[in-house]
């Protein structure tokens, strides 16, 4: 071989090993670095020959890859020793300060939507993802009696029998516990101290146990401790505890409930808060715990009054604990049941909790990734614009040599910084949106103290926003990286901005779909919510103050002394100043708090003579005299309860449903009805004040008077023309003057009651619409932006158009045109997800169809007009060019 | 000595850099140049190409020595070369580095692990 031709292979040689160190050490010392290596070999050749050289060769890449290596991992200079990042990130910073609007509107724009974005991820994961705070919560579960094929109940509670027979050896379920469903408990802390009401739950001695929760103080039940004639003991939740002071000492300490004694033997952990299940009644915190009074083995059979709970053993799979609840399921419906079909059926514990709140909680997080993603569009777009009017620089220092790497990592760069940014300021958002939502949530907002923002979400959505933003810029970056000399000298000529407009249209199409979507949502379930405010519950809510006040047998042990009571509290109530009447009931409407009973009338006129349909489940509620009077409800025939009752006859006010099922021809009036071993006579037909929802009618309803059945607390409602909570200090008072034993409690005003009821629809309705004007904004946004430059770009040809005398308007509307084309493209493929999102949202709407032509038909013609109004403005921009002067300067 | 503070971190020198400090204090080289000096002081292990280049760019770094302002040998007389000449904190380096060498050396000969008289 020649020397020349060796010398040159050596060449190629040495510059193929120059690769292995890193790019900016190649840009400053590759050369010289070859050189030097043919320095070498040139010197080998002459003084060793062949051989030195082959020598040389097999050295040089030993030499390059240990220092190669080394200088990637070490460099020599400083500021590559943060790295190229870290001179990049002060390139972008300096480049995002120098365009403050821009990095101003990207950042706020990205804390908004990322803000939004933590609310609801922070309610999705702490109320549907995070485990229940007990030991191993996914073991849990409630039990409830299915009575469908007996009467209509599908949720129903147990009896006590049933928790024992759930309770025997059993090889899937562990333990099973009963809870009654609700004691209310005058308590003080002495006799004669002054009485409050907390909410007591009597349960099994193994709650805790099951729960695996062990208390902060003193002990917990003892397995032997329950059923009747033991000693009364408490275990008081921390909450109830730092009410009282916190006083450690009070373990072992007399407290009274309803003038009892009760010895507290233990206070349960901050983290363990119980709230009663919402099947029994609404959801309430229970302050107190105290043991069976009776032995549940010896309870009636046929009463639903416990809420059951059971333990898996662990890890057993959902199919086993249902399949095994089911076999004593079946035992029950033989034994108490004579087998006419009684089922039970395990809920996980969870599941349970959640259920009224799942559906909103999937809508809203279903929203949330989609808004997200129209904020990754939006930044894309956005970054996507500045990449194209750094166009003309990315080319130059492509052609300069720099590599597509450092372009692509500089954009990059840019949109996770942004991102990061937003982020943070997202996160921070959220602390605060966060807070917001729990106190415009009603206190049943399922596992409510358990929402705030923690650490670990706030690190989730900064890096959510980093991500996104990355996400975003990849495009622009492959776009920067393909960006040539040539392909600029290419467009210039036409100024298209070729591919980059193309995919920048693209994403607006997108946006526009992706925002009709959560338009549609967000009108369907403001709309629906609309409706709930509108509808008619039976009564009027405005100007009414209810309070409960309870009677408990052991300071009244005569139902006459109740009744007293109860009398001289209407009559003082009736006379506070403001007071245009006042009444009680057993049940406040829209509280779902009645006991059931079902009737049946023998010889009415509407039997059809098949005894399951002439069989009706309904509520039965006590009423005092001037309810219906009080709350404002429709009386519809015959009359209400008045002052004087007439010894021996019960009285009873049904609502229209008994009266068409059983009285077709509307003769309900004087008609005699049994309940249970009772005759009632009908006086009256009104329409139902609602127990459950606003919108729809419930069970039927009886209205019966507390004194013929012994109501023991009643609700005291009062219409006032004052505001309703300035009434509270005199309502105490007046209670006070005439029992001072009997506190004052659950102050509310109807409205506030209504407002609870609707919680689910109205936080469902209050974050969807943020969401779709959200997503209206971002996409307005993207449109004009993708005008805007078209304009620009095009501001050569519109020009040529002006001279040849095409008027301003119909330039105007060449340009409308080309937004209103993006956005009949959008509409048009969105319109299949309004279907699909229809389906999600169906749990959170009320009296509106998923597919309400009118909603839906309104929310694209406010999106249509939001986003030609987006277009109209940067197109305006045509009617300040002036031809001749922009022709002349091109 | 005030002057001097500040030089004691670069201390000690590693041999290659030792050697080009050596070297440029004689006047401009470019990196193969050093080499080649290196060779003819009879040392035993000579740096690799690489090493020395590395060593050349860390020193530009701290400031020890500079890249030479224009590309002064013509013999084979190629821009391709970076040539580099020293700077006074690069020659005051050195001359610590040689001092400490030498405060070594006697310590060597106190301890007798060399012969005491000079050669």
């Amino acid at each position: 071989m020649k020397w020349p031709r060796m010398l040159h292979m050596s060449e190629r040689w040495f510059r193929l090993l120059e690769r292995l160190y890193p790019p900016d050490f190649r840009d400053e010392m590759g050369s010289a670095l070859v050189e030097a290596y043919m320095d070498r070999a040139r010197d080998a050749l002459k003084n060793g020959g062949k051989i030195h050289l082959v020598t040389l060769w097999f050295r040089a890449p030993l030499d390059s890859l240990r220092n190669g290596l080394a200088e990637r991992v070490h460099p020599a200079a400083s500021w590559r020793r943060t790295g190229n990042w870290g001179r990049d990130i002060q390139v972008v910073r300096r480049r995002l300060v120098r365009a403050p609007v821009f990095a101003i509107t990207t950042i706020a724009t990205l804390t908004i939507g990322l803000g939004m974005f933590a609310v609801v991820y922070t309610a999705v994961k702490k109320i549907l993802i995070d485990p229940m705070p007990y030991k191993n919560p996914a073991d849990l579960y409630y039990v409830w009696r299915d009575y469908i094929p007996i009467t209509d109940l599908k949720r129903g509670a147990l009896a006590g029998t049933d928790i024992t027979e759930l309770q025997k050896k059993n090889s899937v379920i562990e333990r099973a516990a009963g809870l009654q469903a609700f004691l209310g408990g005058i308590f003080s802390l002495r006799e004669g101290d002054d009485p409050m009401e907390i909410a007591v739950t009597r349960t099994s001695p193994n709650l805790f146990d099951l729960l695996g929760i062990a208390p902060a103080l003193g002990r917990g039940f003892a397995p032997d401790e329950v059923g009747p004639g033991r000693e009364q003991v408490m275990v008081l939740t921390y909450h109830l505890w730092t009410r009282l002071g916190a006083d450690p000492g009070i373990v072992g300490r007399d407290v009274r409930l309803q003038g009892r004694p009760f010895t507290v033997i233990g206070v349960l952990p901050k983290e363990f808060t119980f709230v009663r299940n919402d099947a029994a009644a609404p959801p309430q915190r229970v302050d107190a715990f105290i043991p069976f009074a009776v032995n549940l083995a010896e309870t009636s059979p046929q009463q639903g009054t416990y809420v059951g709970i059971i333990r898996a053993r662990r890890g057993t799979s959902p199919d086993v604990v249902a399949a095994a609840v089911g076999a004593v399921g079946r035992t029950v419906d033989a034994r108490d049941f004579s087998s006419r079909g009684l089922k039970l059926y395990p809920v996980g514990l969870k599941a349970d909790v959640i259920s009224r709140i799942r559906p909103a909680l999937v809508s809203l997080g279903a929203a949330g990734l989609v808004l997200l993603s129209m904020l990754v569009l939006n930044l894309a777009s956005m970054l996507l614009a500045r990449a194209a009017q750094r166009e003309h620089e990315v080319a130059v220092s492509r052609a300069l040599g720099a590599n597509a790497i450092a372009i692509v990592r500089s954009t990059l760069l840019e949109g996770g910084l942004l991102g990061l940014v937003g982020g943070t300021f997202g996160a921070l958002a959220a602390i605060w949106g966060t807070s917001a939502l729990v106190a415009l949530a009603p206190l049943d907002l399922p596992r409510r103290e358990a929402i705030s923002t923690d650490w670990g979400i706030a690190a989730t959505v900064v890096a959510v926003g980093g991500l996104a933003a990355v996400l975003a810029a990849t495009l622009p970056a492959a776009w920067a990286a393909r960006t040539s000399l040539s392909s600029l000298l290419a467009s210039s000529a036409v100024r298209g901005g070729g591919a980059q407009s193309r995919w920048r249209r693209g994403m607006v199409v997108a946006q526009v779909a992706l925002s009709l979507v959560l338009l549609s949502s967000g009108a369907l379930v403001v709309r629906s919510f609309q409706r709930l405010l509108r509808a008619d519950p039976g009564f009027q809510a405005d100007g009414v103050f209810t309070v409960r006040l309870r009677t408990p047998p052991e300071f009244f042990p005569k139902e006459r002394d109740v009744i007293a009571f109860h009398d001289s509290v209407q009559n003082a109530l009736a006379r506070i100043p403001g007071v245009t009447g006042a009444s009680a009931t057993s049940a406040l409407p829209l509280t779902a708090t009645a006991s059931q009973e079902v009737i049946t009338i023998p010889g009415a006129p509407g039997n059809t003579g098949d005894a399951e349909r002439d069989k009706v489940l309904t509520d039965i509620i006590g009423i005092r005299a001037n309810y219906v009077e009080v709350m404002d409800m429709r009386l519809l025939a015959g009359r209400t309860f008045t002052e004087y009752r007439q010894n021996g006859v019960a009285e009873a006010i049904v609502d229209s449903a008994i009266a068409r099922h059983f009285f077709p021809q509307g003769d309900a009036v004087g008609v005699s009805i049994p309940l249970g071993e009772r005759s009632l006579r009908i006086v009256g037909v009104v329409d139902q004040a609602r127990l459950y929802d606003v919108h729809a009618n419930g069970r039927p309803q009886i209205l019966v008077r507390p004194e013929d059945f012994g109501f023991r607390p009643l609700f005291f409602v009062m219409r006032t023309t004052r505001k309703p909570h300035s009434l509270l200090p005199d309502v105490r008072s007046a209670v006070r003057h005439i029992d001072p034993r009997v506190p004052v409690s659950d102050a509310r005003t109807m409205e506030d009651i209504v407002e609870a009821s609707l919680s689910p629809q109205s936080i469902g309705a209050a974050l969807l619409s943020a969401f779709a004007v959200g997503a209206l904004l971002l996409v307005a946004m993207g449109l004009s932006g993708v005008v805007s430059g078209s304009v620009t770009r095009r501001r050569h040809e519109l020009a040529v158009r002006l001279a040849l005398g095409a008027d301003h308007s119909r330039v105007l509307r060449l340009v409308l045109k080309e937004g209103a084309l993006l956005v009949m493209m959008g509409l048009s493929i969105g319109a299949p997800g309004i279907y699909i999102s229809g389906r999600l949202i169906r749990g959170l709407l009320v009296a509106v169809s998923p597919s309400d032509p009118v909603t839906l038909l309104a929310a694209a013609a406010s999106l249509l007009l939001v986003t030609m109004a987006a277009c109209y403005v940067p197109a305006r921009r045509t009617l300040g060019i002036k031809p001749a002067q922009l022709l002349r300067q091109e | 000595m005030d002057r001097d503070r500040g030089i004691d971190k670069y201390l000690p020198l590693r041999r290659v850099e030792f050697h080009i400090l050596l070297s440029l204090a004689a006047g401009e080289r470019h990196g193969y140049g050093v080499i080649q000096d290196i060779e003819a002081r009879d040392e035993t292990s000579v740096p690799d190409v690489g090493t020395m280049y590395r060593a050349l760019a860390r020193m530009v770094e701290s400031g020890l020595i500079e890249a030479a302002a224009r590309a002064s040998a013509s013999d084979t007389g190629d821009e391709r070369r970076n040539y580099y000449r020293i700077t006074s904190k690069g020659l005051r380096v050195a001359r610590a580095e040689a001092r400490r060498l030498e405060a070594l050396m006697r310590a060597a000969r106190v301890g007798g692990l060399l012969p005491k008289e000079v050669e």
